[in-house]
């Protein structure tokens, strides 16, 4: 028995010793891609490619005359249960006409994706953002029509016509016009049980505006003061321009328009408080708004009448998100195809995005850019062939995918308040970091290091040299700016002291783990790189919703964040400055009092912010070559203050690695990677083919 | 023996109301609400929700309001029969919950019964040959199965799985199936499926279960009533079966009052890992999401279960075991 117990005992030990020499041999081989990052990098730039993507015809002569449609709905027109395609579409002078990218596409298909959860319906909507008023073209820089075939700003800049499709039909047949708009703005927008807040998209200085009908197909936005830039808050991902599906799947009752002829049935004023009210508690929601809520996103409810390209089949709160074609929808290509040419999409779900980014190895998505990561970009490349995809990158706009936010408005420590609005302290911080080194490390070498400006493509880019400004390694300059605020003491150790005798020097800087940027990592990567300047960084790793919370507290000195969205200042202020009080990681309390106009929160100390304050409140009524100029102006302020210290940026990390099937037809080799593009809408999925 | 069961009913009911205060407090504890997490997770994935937005969603779910207030709303819905909206869904708890319950048990049931059919006979079998060759095979065996954490033994079968067999990545249907009606050929593609969630969730419960059952039926064995019923020529099977084993039970019928509750959230992380749609991930996002009416009613229903469960469990034991039924009277 003993001699039993001895010989498992060894054998054991043996299979152990085994485990423990393979996980070195593991360990060894972790340790190559590290030696070998400057290889990825030459792998990564030539999976970007040209920045392309389909025309939108906008003169109508070039229409076509005669019209086809999918095979499916064909048959539906045959067995009488749909008109014929010609009177499902738009007048003839009234479409949305596309050229696709390549070529003309074949009917059919089902388009597979991965999805997350019902908190993940930008994935759908994204897809959908055609129903937007207006959007941009596949650049992201030009605004084009889109739900409206035309638009008309007053020369007072006071008032925004749209005009619409004559002949647009929603997803079940019935006519869109400027009543379904009034709607909106009567029944929903001004209904305080609805929408309690107005939105700030649509008022000017805080003042509200309001909306006209001035004949079936005409609408006017109005305005007690010029708000030229009101057009762009109808292109831009915002409350009121972002389309009516995207806005109701946020349950946030945006979008500007809404089916009449569906809706009213769930508003009191049809009928009674208590005969909504009952038929919600029958269904199981506690009041009517909670039924209308649940009956207004496209996403939840597939009854709901949409202006898509495809209508949801199966809801997101099911294993699948399924989607078929609208037989409604308004678009053709320039061979008179009603498009979309995809059938359905079908999106499975995935509760974490390890198992997205697994299938998408094993080829079970045809295209998915969304929830892939960039890390995983060598084991994309590895099953490229086995899995018959491409791995396209699509680099994004902003400046920093890990931007260092500091928080001006933070108080606890005075000392460090004090240092943290020192300008040359935070200059002495962005020159300590190796920003290449992180590019290796983190970006495998695909990012673009600098400050926290925009790509020199985008509008308001002050130009290239303001991308490397304060945003370079030099030790020697960081260490005499150090000198000179006053840390010339050092402990043992070679970190520098605090000047109140209380000590080392200690940052602390947040960091949320999980995300698309391992910003923890980079955090302790950074930590080190300080450590030669003298400065003692603690890295503390937080949930997303505490690191969020501090931010509203004031809490943080720093925070690691993204700033994307901020190459449109003016469209999304947030990551770039402190005006936005839903989210202001550069001092909360700055952001209140610009929100509240001072009645409420703390009026910035510095007077670079206040000036960069004025510049970004009066662009909203100014015209466009006097807005990018203020644009230009506010970024060199924000560069030069730099109140977040940028890192790299313009990467494909956020939503930028796209996992293309070799069977798709009419996909760029790259496309616009920006929020305010709502990225792949631009590349006009109703063109993709299954060839 | 009525009286009894009267007094544990009362004592159960006022432990779940106790419970539900708890859980409600619970999901509160963290910093920030529904809101401010809804916006985080906006801005972490490239979208934005504006202030007017933010204030309006919190009036509309009254988390303006102080926490007694919604607790108390919460309460007076539950009374009604009405757990609330589950933020993040827009649609009734009871429905969000009730859509994952069923293949959350099928998962689970299937779970157990792997375990049980594994651990009771190797424990026996262990108990009754100890230090033989296969005792200490089934030890080495168990040891490796209690040590290895399940989501890691979930990720490596995951991806063996899928490099060497070709299945489905995670999940409990093939791609074309999940939209399916339930029919013969669904009940098979997830019958195909289940083997792999079933053993990956079952195999440290299992390893365990071999050793408290082969510890407890060792310390029976050696009794002298075992020697008495062995002395009198009883057969050995009848000799062990019959008493020994039921004793040696006892443990196996206590932790009833666990598996009820685990029976419909399933295990967490393991879910996650496999992307199985149970209750398990559900209650893991409510929680992360901040969507108190969602995490809280899972919470309470945990509670209830691990109340009934322990309830049940008494009532087993006393019938399984004479001992503690006559010791009462």
């Amino acid at each position: 028995m003993k001699l039993m117990r001895a010989v498992f005992v060894l054998v054991g030990l043996g299979i152990l010793g085994t485990l423990a020499m393979r996980s070195g041999e593991a360990a060894a081989q972790a340790a190559t891609p590290t030696a070998a990052a400057a290889q990825p990098a030459k792998i990564g730039s030539s999976l970007i490619g040209k920045l392309e993507g389909p025309e939108i015809i906008l003169d109508a002569k070039a229409y076509p005359k005669t019209f086809k449609e999918a095979p499916s709905l064909a048959a539906q027109v045959k067995a009488g249960k749909l008109p014929a395609v010609a009177k499902r579409l738009p007048e003839t002078s009234q479409l949305f006409v596309v050229k696709p990218l390549h070529e003309i596409g074949k009917y059919g298909g089902n388009w597979r994706r991965a999805f997350t959860g019902p908190a993940d319906h930008e994935n759908g909507n994204r897809i959908n953002s055609i129903d937007k008023i207006l959007t941009f073209d596949y650049t992201g820089t030009k605004i084009i029509p889109s739900l409206a075939r035309d638009w008309k700003v007053s020369d007072d800049g006071k008032t925004t016509t749209i005009f619409l499709r004559k002949g647009a039909r929603w997803s079940d047949g019935k006519p869109l016009t400027a009543d379904d708009f009034m709607f909106w703005y009567n029944e929903i927008y001004l209904n305080k049980n609805i929408v309690p807040t107005p939105f700030f998209e649509f008022q000017i200085n805080g003042k509200d505006g309001t909306m006209r009908k001035i004949d079936d197909y005409t609408v006017a936005f109005d305005f007690p003061e010029p708000y030229d830039f009101f057009v762009y808050q109808l292109a831009g991902s915002t409350a009121i321009g972002a389309g009516f599906a995207t806005r109701g799947a946020f349950q946030n009752f945006g979008g500007a328009y809404a089916p009449a002829h569906y809706l009213k049935q769930f508003l009191p004023k049809f009928s009674s408080e208590v005969a909504v009210n009952k038929k919600a508690k029958d269904l199981g929601f506690d009041s009517w708004v909670s039924l209308l809520k649940n009956r207004y996103s496209w996403a939840l409810n597939n009854e709901l009448p949409v202006m898509t390209p495809w209508k949801t089949v199966s809801p997101i709160n099911t294993p699948t998100w399924s989607m078929e074609r609208n037989p409604y929808f308004w678009a053709v290509d320039t061979a008179g195809n009603q498009l979309p040419y995809i059938d359905r999409i079908t999106m499975t779900l995935a509760e974490n995005t390890e198992v997205a980014n697994l299938r998408a190895i094993a080829g079970e998505y045809d295209i998915q850019e969304r929830h892939m990561g960039l890390a995983k970009l060598p084991v994309f490349l590895e099953n490229a062939k086995k899995g018959n995809y491409t791995v396209h990158l699509d680099p994004s706009l902003n400046g920093s995918d890990a931007a260092i936010h500091i928080g001006n408005a933070y108080v606890a420590d005075p000392e460090i308040s004090r240092l943290l609005k020192n300008k040359d302290f935070r200059h002495a911080l962005a020159l300590g970091i190796d920003r290449d080194q992180l590019n290796e490390a983190f970006w495998l070498g695909v990012g673009t290091p600098g400050s926290v400006a925009p790509s020199p493509d985008t509008i308001y880019s002050p130009g290239p040299e303001w991308n490397k400004k304060w945003a370079v390694l030099d030790l020697k300059q960081a260490n005499e700016l150090l000198d000179k605020v006053g840390l010339t003491k050092k402990d043992a150790d070679g970190y520098r002291a605090r000047t109140d005798g209380k000590g080392r020097l200690r940052l602390e800087m947040v960091t949320v783990g999980g995300q698309f940027v391992p910003y923890t990592q980079v955090g302790e990567m950074i930590k080190q790189q300080w450590k030669k300047i003298g400065i003692d960084l603690d890295v503390k790793e937080l949930e997303r919703n505490l690191a969020f919370t501090r931010d509203n507290g004031n809490e943080n000195q720093m925070i690691t964040w993204a700033n994307d969205g901020s190459e449109m200042i003016f469209l999304f202020p947030r990551h770039a400055l402190p005006v936005d009080a839903a989210e202001a990681h550069m001092g909360m309390d700055y952001a209140k009092w610009y929100s509240s106009k001072g009645t409420s929160g703390k009026k910035p100390d510095d007077p670079e912010m206040l000036r960069a304050f004025d510049l970004f409140r009066n662009a909203f009524g100014m015209k466009e070559e006097d807005r990018i100029k203020n644009g230009k102006e506010l970024w060199k302020i924000i560069v030069e203050q730099t109140w977040s210290i940028g890192t790299v940026g313009q990467s494909p990390a956020f939503m930028g690695v796209r996992i293309v099937k070799n069977n798709m037809g009419n996909v760029p080799e790259r496309q616009v990677n920006a929020q305010h593009a709502r990225t792949p809408h631009t590349s006009m999925p109703i063109t993709f083919y299954f060839k | 023996m009525l009286a009894y069961i009267v007094r544990r009913l009362m004592l159960a009911v006022l432990t779940v109301w106790a419970i539900s205060v708890l859980s409600f407090m619970i999901i509160h504890l963290p910093p920030g609400d529904y809101v401010t997490s809804y916006i985080a997770s906006m801005s972490a994935s490239g979208s934005a929700v504006s202030e007017g937005e933010a204030s309006a969603l919190r009036e509309q779910l009254g988390l303006d309001k102080p926490i007694t207030i919604q607790y108390v709303k919460w309460m007076g819905l539950m009374l009604q029969g009405n757990f609330g909206m589950a933020m993040e869904w827009g649609r009734p708890v009871t429905d969000v919950i009730g859509d994952r319950l069923t293949l959350t048990m099928v998962i689970s049931v299937a779970a157990i019964i792997f375990t049980w059919a594994l651990a009771l006979p190797i424990g026996i079998y262990s108990a009754v040959y100890p230090y033989s060759f296969l005792d200490y095979v089934f030890t080495f065996v168990g040891f490796i199965g209690l040590a290895i954490p399940g989501f890691l033994l979930a990720l490596v079968v995951m991806y063996v799985g899928f490099a060497y067999f070709g299945a489905n990545v995670g999940g409990l249907f093939s791609p074309d199936m999940v939209e399916e009606s339930w029919s013969m050929a669904k009940v098979w593609d997830l019958t195909k499926h289940l083997p792999i969630p079933a053993i990956v969730l079952g195999v440290s419960g299992t390893a365990q279960l071999i050793r408290i059952m082969r510890s407890n039926l060792l310390d029976e064995l050696r009794k002298p009533y075992v020697m008495t019923a062995r002395a009198r020529g009883l057969s050995e099977y009848r000799v062990i079966m019959r008493y020994p084993v039921r004793v040696a039970l006892n443990p196996f019928v206590s932790t009833i009052g666990y598996l009820l509750p685990y029976v419909v959230s399933g295990s967490i992380i393991v879910s996650l890992v496999l992307s199985l749609p149970t209750v398990g991930p559900l209650l893991l996002k409510a929680l992360i999401a901040q969507d108190m009416f969602l995490a809280g009613t899972i919470v309470l229903l945990l509670g209830v279960m691990t109340v009934i469960g322990t309830f049940v469990s008494d009532l087993l034991l006393m019938w399984v075991d004479p001992r503690i039924r006559l010791g009462r009277q």
